[in-house]
């Protein structure tokens, strides 16, 4: 086993139960949130199995940010469930949605600006469950994102975007999350940058995390998933493998524009 | 309709107890409800219709009562007497609105409230004796002229909030309450509404501040600017109903006749009380006693129908 | 030499008016409500000292350990039977309902402390009270220089809770992106109770100070609210000290306008440059954010 997998195994124990018992992780059914009275999500339903890595895509204003911020405890839905290894956690705090496991890095990172790395990151340890293991899961995520360890008593706000970004991930992981949602994690980042966020995630996969990603930047993501969901307009129109959606027509019309049909 | 005519009802009844009865007693309680009538539609206007929450509403009472008391002791007539002060409150309001409305809610609120609080100490400073009418006023003083004349007022007071509520200018005002970026959006000049509010509130808190000056024979005229004129506005405007046409005038008359009833033993006591129901009205009743009365009137309704 | 001697007393009465403003700007700055009736808490907080010294002769820097948990604790009852419904409303509506509520408040604690304990001006007058510590030509109180120092340390301890406790900086977490601190499973609703809480135990050990070198009464509610108000508007949110700072600010124009305007108006300056303050600069000299 390599150097990083030894750290991760925390999660491995277990995902691999679970894996074995076929359980689901995160359920959702039929899940209607609201905005006053503007239906925001109109009855959606997806599933994320242990181990998985997810991509959730589609439009400006479909409702995937919403979606996220629902799973994790910061809207309250108007109808549906949510269930967490098959308990239901619909509208639960936000501080219990992360003593399940669950842990949302949200859209524009949302830092801390004013506190330094290393404050941003024992905030992120906020749980008791988090506590205990401080110390440890600090140095892992200062070896996983050395950069931050370079910067670790610098202010959150002086941090480079894509710097941001490897914090707020950190961050999240500083709670022990089973489950990592990530809410546009490519915005505003420069390609390069994107492409080792991505890196970053595909490790933080292989060792056992299981992630569901919305974003706008679909090449970036499908490559690299082995489930994918479409959501427009509030429903999930479409759900596949990765990298098959890749290539389905409507989606590269869709979001990948002129351009990418050129390309193929 | 149907409150205009309890309106009308209840002025006709107010305006005809002197025929009936020329006890002190009641004619004062008669004008100290219709003094607060006037002092809580006048907040209400701004404060729950524009929903510009006013901290220093005792500074434009306490200016009209001293431009007013200034002027008519000095010899104006009454009726010339009662403008200047109004609009003296009028203009200390625009003066105070413009720049502070620029700003978010909490600003205007504690600035009004700075506001008073110079002014009370000032005036404090500069008229530290009691204000007394001359001998002559004194001895030929006459509840009856000031009965009728706060009594108008509280009618003039509630009848410019009824008409300003459904017009065009009352829609925008209401409007900026809900939602100020919408209704910029939209065309409404926020500001102008506002400070159109403003002055309407302050010009009335200045004529019931004149009436006052009329009324009280003898005070310290750093009085009229006491925090306790903008309690007494605040508390009366959300127990009786924020934000309606009626409900200060509920509010007001469930406040003067309770103090009254109270003060015969506990001083301070209303106060509590009355402070402790403003916070309950306030979290948990936002209606006031305009709502009660419409649940209670729902209830019967329904009751009587159940028993058909 | 009188302006020097002014402006030493302003100074030292200064520390007291940034302690009395620290508290209200912690709880703004964290739950985003304006407690009107900070002051009168301030006041309950000398009448707590004040009555603890009379009645069985504690010294009153001691009493403040009886006094500020007292005080905590009462910060505790209010936002479970007040503010924690308050904070429920976006932002908003939340500073209105604030102002209204701070407003009934004062209203009920003044009515309440004039039916317990009479309108009458009381302090607490111990054995040292008159010493003073002369330098040059200047008088300086003992008493009021300890207090200084004392509301400084106060301060000091309270940066280090917010600084490096796990509690303090949820605290500020909270205070930055609510949203964001409930993320990393902060309980947001625990936070604000303590923030809340804190504000009102800061208020009564300024209140305990302002006993011993001033004068307490029922009156003194608002007057100590506006002089807190006045000192987040000079100073801005965000900063402990620099609400220390503004406070001294404060002292010092009351002391300059004693000098050349006269006692009677001191509190009128204070308010004018305040309402100055608010209308060009509403952040404020420091602030972070308005």
């Amino acid at each position: 086993m390599s150097f990083e997998t030894n750290f991760w195994n925390n999660w491995n124990f277990w995902n691999d139960w679970n894996s074995v018992y076929e359980l689901r992780m995160l359920e959702v059914e039929d899940l209607r949130v609201a905005y006053g009275e503007l239906l925001a999500l109109q009855g959606v339903s997806l599933t994320i199995r242990p181990g998985e890595m997810v991509a959730l895509v589609g439009p400006n204003g479909a409702g995937k940010s919403t979606l996220l911020k629902t799973i994790s405890g910061l809207l309250a839905p108007r109808a549906g469930a949510i269930r967490w290894q098959d308990k239901i956690i619909t509208a639960a705090s936000p501080q219990r949605i992360v003593e399940h496991g669950i842990a949302l890095v949200p859209e524009g990172r949302r830092l801390f600006a004013a506190m330094t790395v290393r404050e941003n990151l024992e905030l992120g340890a906020f749980t008791e469950r988090a506590q205990k293991e401080k110390r440890a899961q600090m140095e892992r995520v200062f070896t996983l994102f050395p950069r931050l360890f370079e910067r670790q008593r610098q202010t959150a706000g002086s941090l480079s975007g894509g710097e941001q970004q490897m914090l707020a991930l950190g961050r999240a992981l500083m709670g022990l999350p089973r489950l990592l949602l990530l809410d546009e994690p490519s915005l505003g980042l420069a390609p390069k940058i994107v492409e080792s966020i991505f890196v970053i995630l595909a490790e933080l996969h292989r060792d056992g995390m299981s992630l569901l990603i919305v974003e706008q930047n679909v090449h970036a993501v499908l490559t690299l998933v082995q489930r994918a969901y479409i959501l427009e307009g509030g429903r999930i129109v479409g759900e596949g493998d990765g990298k098959k959606l890749l290539e389905d027509d409507h989606i590269r019309a869709a979001y990948l524009g002129p351009l990418a049909r050129g390309a193929r | 309709m149907k409150l205009l005519g309890a309106g009308i009802m209840l002025a006709a009844a107010f305006a005809a107890l002197p025929l009936f009865t020329m006890r002190s007693d009641l004619l004062n309680l008669g004008v100290q409800i219709f003094l607060a009538v006037v002092l809580a539609e006048s907040w209400n206007l701004l404060g729950g219709y524009a929903g510009q929450i006013n901290l220093g509403h005792a500074a434009f009472f306490g200016l009209g009562a001293l431009v007013t008391r200034t002027l008519w002791v000095g010899g104006t007539p009454l009726i010339l007497a009662l403008f200047p002060g109004a609009l003296v409150a009028m203009l200390f309001g625009l003066i105070i609105g413009v720049p502070a409305f620029r700003l978010r809610g909490a600003y205007f609120a504690i600035g009004t409230l700075g506001l008073a609080e110079i002014l009370r100490i000032t005036i404090g400073n500069l008229l530290p004796q009691i204000s007394t009418i001359p001998a002559a006023e004194l001895t030929s003083y006459n509840i009856l002229p000031r009965y009728y004349l706060t009594l108008a007022m509280a009618m003039v007071s509630v009848g410019v909030v009824a008409w300003l509520v459904p017009s065009r200018l009352g829609l925008g005002i209401r409007a900026v309450r809900e939602d100020e970026a919408a209704a910029e959006a939209t065309g409404v000049s926020t500001l102008r509404h506002k400070l159109l509010a403003l002055a309407l509130s302050t010009a009335l808190a200045g004529l019931a501040g004149g009436a006052f000056a009329y009324y009280h024979v003898s005070y310290y005229p750093q009085h009229t600017f006491s925090p306790a004129w903008t309690f007494d506005a605040v508390l009366m405007s959300y127990i009786g109903g924020v934000g309606t046409v009626h409900g200060p005038v509920l509010g007001a008359l469930f406040y003067v006749i309770l103090r009254e009833v109270l003060a015969v033993r506990w001083v301070e006591f209303h106060l509590i009380i009355f402070g402790v129901l403003f916070m309950l009205v306030v979290l948990f009743f936002p209606g006031g006693l305009v709502e009660a009365w419409q649940r209670a009137r729902r209830l019967v309704s329904r009751g009587s129908e159940n028993s058909k | 030499m009188i302006l020097t001697q002014q402006l030493i007393l302003g100074l030292l009465v200064g520390g007291l008016y940034g302690l009395a403003a620290a508290g209200l700007s912690l709880t703004f700055g964290v739950l985003r409500v304006l407690n009107v009736a900070h002051g009168e808490l301030l006041m309950l907080g000398g009448y707590g000292t004040f009555w603890l010294f009379t009645l069985w002769k504690i010294d009153p820097f001691v009493s403040l350990l009886a006094v500020a948990p007292a005080m905590f604790v009462l910060g505790l009852l209010l936002y479970w039977a007040l503010f924690q419904f308050v904070v429920k409303a976006h932002e908003d509506t939340r500073i209105k309902n604030s102002l209204l509520i701070g407003f009934g408040l004062t209203l009920v604690l003044h009515a309440l402390a004039i039916r317990l304990w009479t309108a009458d001006e009381r302090a607490v007058t111990t054995a040292y009270a008159g010493a003073v510590l002369r330098l040059g030509g200047l008088a300086i109180p003992w008493l009021r220089l300890s207090s200084l120092v004392f509301a400084f340390g106060i301060l000091t301890a309270l940066h280090l809770f917010l600084a490096k406790a796990r509690w303090g900086r949820a605290i500020r977490a909270t205070a930055e992106d609510w949203e964001a601190a409930a993320l990393m499973g902060i309980p947001v609703g625990k936070t604000y109770l303590l923030a809340f809480a804190l504000g009102t135990a800061l208020a009564g050990i300024a209140g305990g100070l302002v006993s011993v070198s001033y004068a307490i009464s029922p009156s003194i509610g608002l007057e100590w609210t506006l002089k807190a108000l006045v000192v987040i508007v000079l100073a801005g949110l965000g900063s402990l000290f620099g609400s220390f700072a503004g406070g001294i600010i404060l002292g010092l124009a009351e002391a300059m306008s004693v000098v050349f305007v006269g006692g009677p108006y001191r509190e009128v300056v204070g308010l004018i440059l305040f309402l100055i303050v608010l209308v060009v600069r509403p952040q404020g000299l420091f602030g972070a954010r308005s």
